[in-house]
């Protein structure tokens, strides 16, 4: 039994180090493409700042979105068995198995003039094609299954014995949904809208078939890569590299805070 | 007055059929029966909890049938206490008050002390959830569920995730609240010592419908079901069809006769019971305080009980013969058509 463990332990140490050397040490590779004199010049560089400002706008106000759109549904789910539960389920998850650029494609035909949400949308002035909104529509639709099913996996961790309670206490179901439920699965929607932001931020096929136009980042680092090549892609990459993990740590330590004042609880 | 009239909810497969209830003010009703016997059904359903197919719930002079959990003024207490995590024990108790519209009547703040002197919270009521051996979180969870004068405690096995010796000091506190402050109790259990100890009513329940009401006194002497018999630990059951015997045992017509097995006597000599047979001594089990022993005559076997004592004074072993036997006041008749 002990040598058999051992053994799937020097396994999981070999495939272990073969996981982490594959995700990091490409990006750390990244630096050695370029110079610090380069990297100081794109760090001021304004169409490079612009796109970066922009990518992690959009990603924020998608996070938002789904967090207002996906809450609701989420909790319904966690809660509720109903005939075509699996159904619904399986329809949150579809963009997931979607190509990107086919996802573009697919939100394309319904914002263009010749659907009758495209043309009721342009009757209205409200750009959506080449706007912020179209970079927005596109990382919503490719991120919000993560949310979703990251809060109603939340949602499902606190019992519902415990909102029973607070009901025969007196309290309304908005009150005990903000004052137990909600409170106690903060955590997971916190992970949840880590994960919607990331998978939002490095949104590219769907973006570019919606909005070339304005470039957010990957958009900006794909142009130059085609255009001129490494020299001028990697700076920017590496500056977009900086912010996604520090935003990334920030949030991850808010979560891991969370989770610490929870486990002391 | 808990008045529960002809209740029905369905839940997927799962029917609570026609259950009609009625509990006194300051009265302790145990709803008892097996697992999934749907005890725990009527009491969300009280508490408004499940929606309900048809029927009436009223409580004290007001129908609540359709009326939100937060309108009912019930306090619901779960076996695994539902003690809510982020909030401390003061918090956990007080938190209904918020909900109240008078909350800022003295009347609960005497409550509050009240229910921490009786439930000996006083000194943990900083501490976290976390921090609480199971018996603390069941007296918090109780603590919670009284502060606010409900209409009526609902309490959900709330002692069966305790260890012997918890579980037997809680028992006696959830009696001496009762007695102080005269809530009226509604308790599921699947427990007959549990109810035995605390309840003034048992409502037995079985497949979602109740089966007998009554003084658990009553319910012991006079099961009035098979289910009921075997539920409160009869173990002969027999069947009697033949004329000549039913009538021997005061049944009005065929049905069943039931005897605890430790109301059944052994002797080598000829017994002076009411009923007395002759037969051998079929299958023996220790049961570390008692022995099991079958006494097979050639119509039925019994199980009896006997003292270990007197096992050995008999120094019975299996195949010998003996006599058995029992007294009229222990026999229970059962006039049922149900198989057992």
């Amino acid at each position: 039994m002990g040598n058999r463990s051992e053994f799937i332990y020097i396994v999981a140490a070999i495939t272990g180090f073969i996981v982490l050397f594959f995700n990091v040490f490409p990006i750390i590779n990244t630096f050695y493409w370029t110079d610090i004199h380069t990297l100081k010049e794109a760090m001021v560089n304004r169409e490079i700042l612009v796109s970066i400002w922009l990518s992690v706008k959009c990603a924020s106000i998608t996070t938002i979105i789904a967090f207002l759109l996906g809450i609701p549904l989420a909790y319904y789910l966690a809660r509720h068995e109903f005939q075509l539960k699996s159904l619904v389920e399986s329809l949150v998850d579809i963009p997931m198995v979607i190509p990107h650029t086919v996802a573009g494609i697919c939100l394309l035909t319904v914002l263009s003039p010749r659907s009758p949400i495209g043309r009721f949308l342009e009757e209205n002035h409200i750009e959506t094609l080449g706007t912020e909104a179209g970079i927005v529509i596109a990382m919503l639709f490719v991120s919000m299954p993560l949310l979703v099913n990251s809060a109603k996996n939340a949602f499902k961790w606190v019992p519902t014995r415990m909102e029973n309670v607070s009901r025969s206490l007196g309290a309304s179901q908005l009150r005990t949904f903000f004052g137990i439920t909600f409170v106690l699965s903060w955590r997971g929607i916190l992970s949840g809208m880590i994960v919607t932001w990331a998978r939002a931020i490095s949104e590219f096929g769907a973006v570019i078939i919606l909005a070339y136009h304005p470039r957010i980042a990957p958009t900006l680092i794909y142009e130059r890569f085609t255009t001129y090549g490494m020299k001028y892609a990697v700076p920017a990459n590496i500056i977009l590299i900086f912010i996604s993990i520090i935003i990334f740590i920030i949030l991850r330590l808010v979560s891991l805070g969370e989770k610490e004042r929870h486990d002391t609880n | 007055m808990i008045q529960i009239k002809n209740l029905n909810i369905r839940l997927g497969k799962f029917q609570i059929k026609n259950v009609n209830l009625q509990v006194r003010k300051g009265e302790f009703l145990v709803l008892l029966g097996p697992t999934a016997a749907g005890k725990s059904v009527i009491i969300e359903s009280i508490a408004g909890l499940i929606p309900i197919q048809s029927g009436e719930i009223i409580i004290n002079n007001r129908e609540v049938t359709y009326l939100r959990p937060e309108q009912r003024n019930t306090s619901i207490c779960y076996q695994d206490y539902s003690l809510f995590p982020h909030m401390n024990v003061r918090k956990n108790i007080c938190y209904g008050l918020k909900f109240k519209k008078d909350k800022n009547n003295p009347q609960y703040q005497r409550n509050f002390k009240d229910l921490i002197g009786l439930l000996k919270l006083e000194n943990i009521l900083d501490r976290l959830p976390l921090n609480l051996s199971g018996g603390e979180q069941q007296r918090v969870s109780l603590a919670r569920g009284l502060i606010g004068d409900p209409n009526i405690l609902l309490l959900d096995e709330p002692l069966s995730a305790l260890d012997p010796n918890t579980k037997a000091s809680i028992q006696e506190e959830l009696k001496k609240i009762h007695q102080t402050i005269h809530t009226t109790i509604i308790m599921v259990t699947h427990d007959f010592i549990e109810a035995n100890y605390l309840a003034d009513q048992v409502a037995l329940v079985h497949e979602g419908e109740i089966v007998q009401q009554g003084y658990i006194k009553d319910i012991f002497q006079h099961p009035d079901s098979i289910f009921a018999a075997q539920f409160i630990g009869v173990k002969n059951i027999f069947r009697i069809d033949d004329l000549a015997e039913f009538s021997f045992f005061g049944l009005k017509n065929p049905g069943y006769i039931g005897i605890r097995p430790e109301n059944i006597y052994i002797d080598l000599q000829p017994l002076v019971t009411d009923y007395h047979f002759q037969g051998t001594v079929g299958n023996l089990q220790n049961n570390q305080v008692y022995m099991e022993i079958e006494c097979c005559n050639f119509k039925r076997n019994y199980l009896s009980y006997l003292t270990i004592n007197r096992f050995f004074e008999l120094e019975l072993k299996k195949g010998m013969p003996i006599h058995f036997g029992f007294n009229r006041e222990h026999l229970i008749l059962i006039q049922s058509a149900e198989q057992p």
